[in-house]
């Protein structure tokens, strides 16, 4: 793209860096775009989801009979706001921390594919670099909880460092299961390894990934800071927690993370465990025939489908957490952790021993027809050597 | 009070060597915490997430109600009794005005009885529903406290039409009521009632039952039977110790006898089983904790809903008028009178000593709320940050009563 | 050599944000800002790695390096500053056996710098699926290949000109649980350096906080 840019602009090659630089930028901004767009949808819907659980309307008034336009009116709210920094505050980590805690979540669209085409850099090892992108999210938490110089927010940031680095460890062990059955890291082939009907999708390959399917969504709650696992920010008990003495701007980064992590971590599921881009019925198949397509039009054709069939799983997710939030009390920190380290740990890791001992008993699965991409760790080896010989 | 399993709190005050050095940290909870129910200000000496003391902070909401009750008629204090526990107006206007009824030896008619325990009930509801959903609130449910205030804006709605007001009614006086009921309001009570049963269940659902609630309050702030009686510890927070004690049973038989042929039990644990219909209790719970303090009110809630309809029944058969509330500057036989009643938030008393005038010598008010709330340090020392919140609400106070 | 190209400017920004961060671990008296410089300076590195093609490795810096270890030594941090915003004081001592240690160090990399043959940056495939570069006669950096060479079956041993696999090879397996023991060693290290510790006389109320 960004020769054809400096082909069209006929520039010379002492200025080609300018053409890259220009299109590495509207190639961000586009995905910026879409996370914005994803937290305004989701902040928008947490409004409504909220307000239909209590038997509310939610917002009404801006933007027509359902609100559409209140994440708008919020942001405009928002970033008219003073904003303090408190004397007792470290100033210049106090202004990083919201930056670093975004930053990360926008790192991780960046790896994540929308369809088995669409991805901004296509990684061999996106799930973990997925994974471990995610993680970084928390050091702008602990940042923001300890510059603020409150000690609500220092006690937040506290508990966040606590639980966000012990949930990180059963969430990684219940992604491994996928990465397992596909043999590979790489979130497209992940996906791809779930075409055909909905009992390909990983979640219903076997006992053990059904298991480790439901680990992953208390893990990414737990992991998002999402109630009930918002010790972070228990406003009940912490005031605000680690953003107690943010507001406007910078507040509404904190935010905007959060929102932004939630999409990511479902987009990270919904491509690990319930099939990607693969509708439940292979309706794509049937209309566009075999992947690769010769046809520009049929490709990106199949492409949006897939696309649409992502994002429609990821608001399914999205939704389920946002109701989630709506309905359960607060456990206790301690009842927090303990979860993770008595129950998630030792569950995640059973699933992953279970699943590996599945795969090598039944490679074929339970009637014989198999999982197109389902290999032994045997078969996998032979197939890495093969690769490697050859070149 | 011990939350953490063998884990004594008392060996936080004497460091062992081996343990990971924290900061003790001194905290301020309010007087603009959200979860302080008012301005209660709790100072908090941590240890990490530990509770090593809780000292309240009281006085922020001092109104002087009762030197304004020195200066005013007892008729006219009838508006500030509704500011002490702003929740239970209509339980203060009846506390008030049975105290200077006791004094003048002045007995109401039937309708006016029955008409005053209907009030009295539905506002002990609309009080225990905002201590319910605000309880949800502070373990960080939200919802809950939102159904809540739903039903008690349809109770609201019947008080303002008796009595124009929402919050501070100044319905009930002495010598009976500020005016009978509206046409059709009798009605819409039983109407409201049907449809609020079906969302007790509801509650139980998502609060009494739910396993994360269980978890978070059964257990924690545990208040033996002793401590409550020798804090003073009255209404739910006394029976959730499981003493079986309530005025409206056996108090004054001044009190006693608005109540005299009514049906209802009272809500306390006995032999682990609470007044039916209720869910069993959970086998976390231990007698005394957060959980039992709770559950107490919405078995009440419960009580409440019979004695309305009762009460509703008696009304409609009884004969009469509502009674006529006493001159304004009625005069005062000289004596000294004290009555607690049963309100919502536990007992409140009212004394009155008066010299033979109009205006009372001397006015006191004894507010639940207050000696409830002595008993926050007893029960917070070695909890969690986060039990403090869900013990302060398990406690249902009200800074107006407290303060005064 | 024509103009800078896009991944060179990427790699001077990286550069820069490596170098900086590295300054700012060094330079800063406040413990918690020279973490953050240490993040800065850890990420830059990991998207150093990224830049070179080296997806796995630079994750992986990014999951152990800026993810696990800042994250611990934040909360450490916190745990044993005696208050918020200590600055650090160091002593003429410690500066000098700093110079002491990085003097050599600065040599050996630069040599190593130095003595490395620059490789002709156009002579690259990209990989038609995943648009990674790698420099021509060199296979792409995959996961699977770092695991089979984890377990001996490397490239160095196993030539695609047919050469036998050698099963004799241990692969880097051995060094790799050594330094998973040796990180153990140092994280119960760290724990016993953050007990505490009580002077004999003083109780622990001494030292309890104001409120402001």
């Amino acid at each position: 793209m960004a020769q054809w840019l400096s082909d069209w602009l006929t520039l010379s090659p002492q200025w080609e860096w300018v053409a890259y630089l220009t299109v590495a930028l509207l190639q961000a901004v586009i995905l910026l775009a879409l996370v914005m767009t994803a937290v305004a949808l989701a902040t928008w819907a947490e409004r409504k989801v909220a307000g239909r659980i209590q038997d509310r309307l939610g917002p009404t008034r801006v933007g027509g009979r359902f609100g559409w336009l209140q994440p708008l009116a919020d942001g405009l709210k928002l970033f008219t706001k003073e904003d303090l920094i408190p004397a007792n505050a470290d100033a210049v980590l106090f202004r990083l921390a919201p930056y670093l805690s975004f930053a990360p979540v926008f790192g991780v669209f960046m790896a994540l594919p929308f369809s088995d085409g669409w991805v901004a850099h296509h990684f061999n090892t996106a799930a973990f670099f997925i994974l471990a992108v995610l993680g970084l999210e928390v050091f702008g938490i602990i940042l923001g909880g300890y510059a603020s110089g409150s000690k609500w927010s220092l006690l937040g940031g506290m508990r966040e460092a606590a639980q966000v680095v012990s949930y990180e460890v059963p969430l990684a062990f219940s992604a491994m299961l996928p990465i397992l059955l596909a043999g590979t890291m790489d979130l497209v082939a992940i996906g791809e390894a779930q075409r055909g009907w909905f009992w390909n999708w990983f979640v219903f390959h076997d006992p053990f990934t059904f298991v480790a399917f439901w680990i992953y969504v208390i893990c990414a709650v737990a992991g998002t800071n999402r109630a009930p696992f918002d010790l972070a920010e228990a406003e009940s008990e912490l005031v605000a927690g680690f953003h107690t003495e943010y507001s406007g701007f910078r507040w509404s980064v904190f935010y905007m993370g959060e929102y932004a992590a939630m999409a990511a971590v479902c987009g990270l599921g919904v491509v690990l465990f319930l099939g990607g881009w693969n509708g439940p019925i292979p309706v794509a198949e049937w209309l566009f025939g075999p992947a690769s397509s010769t046809s520009p039009i049929v490709n990106f054709l199949s492409q949006l489908l897939g696309a649409v069939n992502f994002i429609i799983k990821c608001i399914i997710g999205v939704v389920f957490m946002i109701s989630l939030r709506w309905t359960l009390p607060r456990p206790r920190i301690d009842q927090v952790m303990s979860m993770c380290w008595k129950y998630c740990f030792p569950l995640a890791a059973l699933a992953f021993l279970g699943a590996t001992l599945w795969v090598l008993m039944l490679p074929d699965g339970l009637l014989g027809q198999g999982h197109p991409k389902a290999s032994t760790c045997e078969q996998s080896v032979m197939v890495t050597v093969e690769r490697i010989e050859t070149p | 009070m011990n939350v953490i399993p063998g884990v004594d709190p008392e060996d936080f005050s004497v460091t062992s060597e081996t343990e990971v050095r924290t900061e003790e940290l001194l905290i301020n909870m309010g007087p603009q915490h959200p979860s302080t129910h008012g301005v209660l200000r709790v100072v908090l000496r941590t240890d990490g997430e530990l509770v090593l003391e809780a000292i309240p902070h009281i006085g922020y909401l001092h109104r002087c109600a009762e030197k304004i009750g020195e200066k005013v008629t007892p008729r006219q204090f009838i508006p500030y009794t509704d500011r002490m526990d702003y929740l239970a107006g209509m339980n203060m206007n009846l506390g008030w005005a049975l105290t200077v009824e006791k004094l003048l030896g002045l007995e109401v008619p039937e309708k006016a009885r029955h008409l005053r325990v209907l009030i009295v009930e539905l506002n002990r509801i609309a009080s225990h529903l905002v201590a319910a959903g605000t309880y949800g609130l502070d373990l960080g449910s939200f919802t809950p406290f939102v159904y809540c205030f739903r039903e008690r804006e349809k109770i609201l709605n019947l008080f303002e039409a008796v009595c124009g007001a929402r919050l501070t009614y100044s319905y009930i006086t002495v010598g009976g009521l500020m005016a009978d009921l509206p046409s059709g309001w009798l009605d819409q009570c039983e109407a409201f009632l049907d449809q609020f049963e079906p969302v007790i269940d509801d509650l139980h659902d998502l609060l009494s039952v739910n396993h994360i609630f269980v978890k978070r309050t059964a257990g924690v702030g545990v208040l033996s039977r002793e401590l409550a009686v020798d804090y003073g510890c009255t209404g739910p927070v006394l029976r959730g110790s499981g003493v079986d004690w309530d005025l409206r049973r056996d108090g004054d038989p001044f009190y006693t006898r608005m109540y005299r042929d009514y049906d209802f039990e009272v809500a306390v644990c006995r032999d682990g089983k609470y007044p039916q219909p209720s869910p069993p209790v959970p086998t976390e719970a231990v007698l005394g904790d957060c959980w039992h303090r709770f559950f107490v009110r919405m078995v009440e809630v419960v009580q409440s809903v019979r004695l309305v309809r009762q009460a509703i029944e008696k009304y409609r058969l009884a004969e009469g008028d509502i009674g006529q509330p006493i001159k304004l500057n009625q005069k005062l036989p000289p004596g000294e009178v004290y009555l607690e009643t049963e309100c919502p938030k536990g007992q409140m008393g009212f004394m009155i000593v008066s010299l033979g005038e109009a205006i009372p010598w001397r006015v006191r008010a004894r507010s639940s709320s207050f000696c409830n709330l002595s008993v926050l340090p007893e029960l917070c020392r070695g909890c969690l940050v986060a039990d403090v919140p869900a013990i302060v609400g398990s406690l249902d106070i009200v800074l107006g009563e407290v303060d005064r | 050599m024509t103009g800078p190209d896009g991944m060179a400017i990427l790699f001077w920004l990286f550069a820069i944000v490596t170098c900086g961060g590295a300054l700012v671990v060094v330079l800063s008296r406040h413990i918690v800002r020279a973490a953050v410089g240490l993040i800065l300076s850890l990420f830059g590195v990991a998207m150093l790695f990224l830049l070179a093609g080296a997806e796995f490795v630079g994750a992986m810096q990014l999951m152990i390096y800026v993810g696990g270890t800042v994250v611990l030594l934040a909360f450490g941090v916190m745990l044993t500053a005696r208050r918020p915003l200590l600055p650090l004081s160091t002593t003429r001592d410690q500066w000098l056996a700093a110079v002491l240690l990085a003097c050599p160090l600065t040599v050996i990399l630069v040599q190593a710098a130095l003595s490395y043959a620059p490789t002709d940056s156009v002579s690259a495939q990209v990989d038609a699926h995943s648009g990674v570069s790698t420099p021509v006669g060199m296979l792409p950096v995959t996961p699977a290949r770092l695991g089979m060479a984890l377990l001996g079956f490397s490239q160095d041993n196993h030539r695609p000109d047919g050469g036998e696999v050698s099963h004799g090879d241990s692969g880097y397996l051995l060094p790799f649980e050594l330094i998973s023991v040796h990180l153990l060693v140092v994280l119960i290290g760290a724990a016993y350096l953050a007990r505490r510790e009580v002077p004999s006389g003083m109780t622990p109320r001494d030292n309890q906080g104001q409120l402001q």
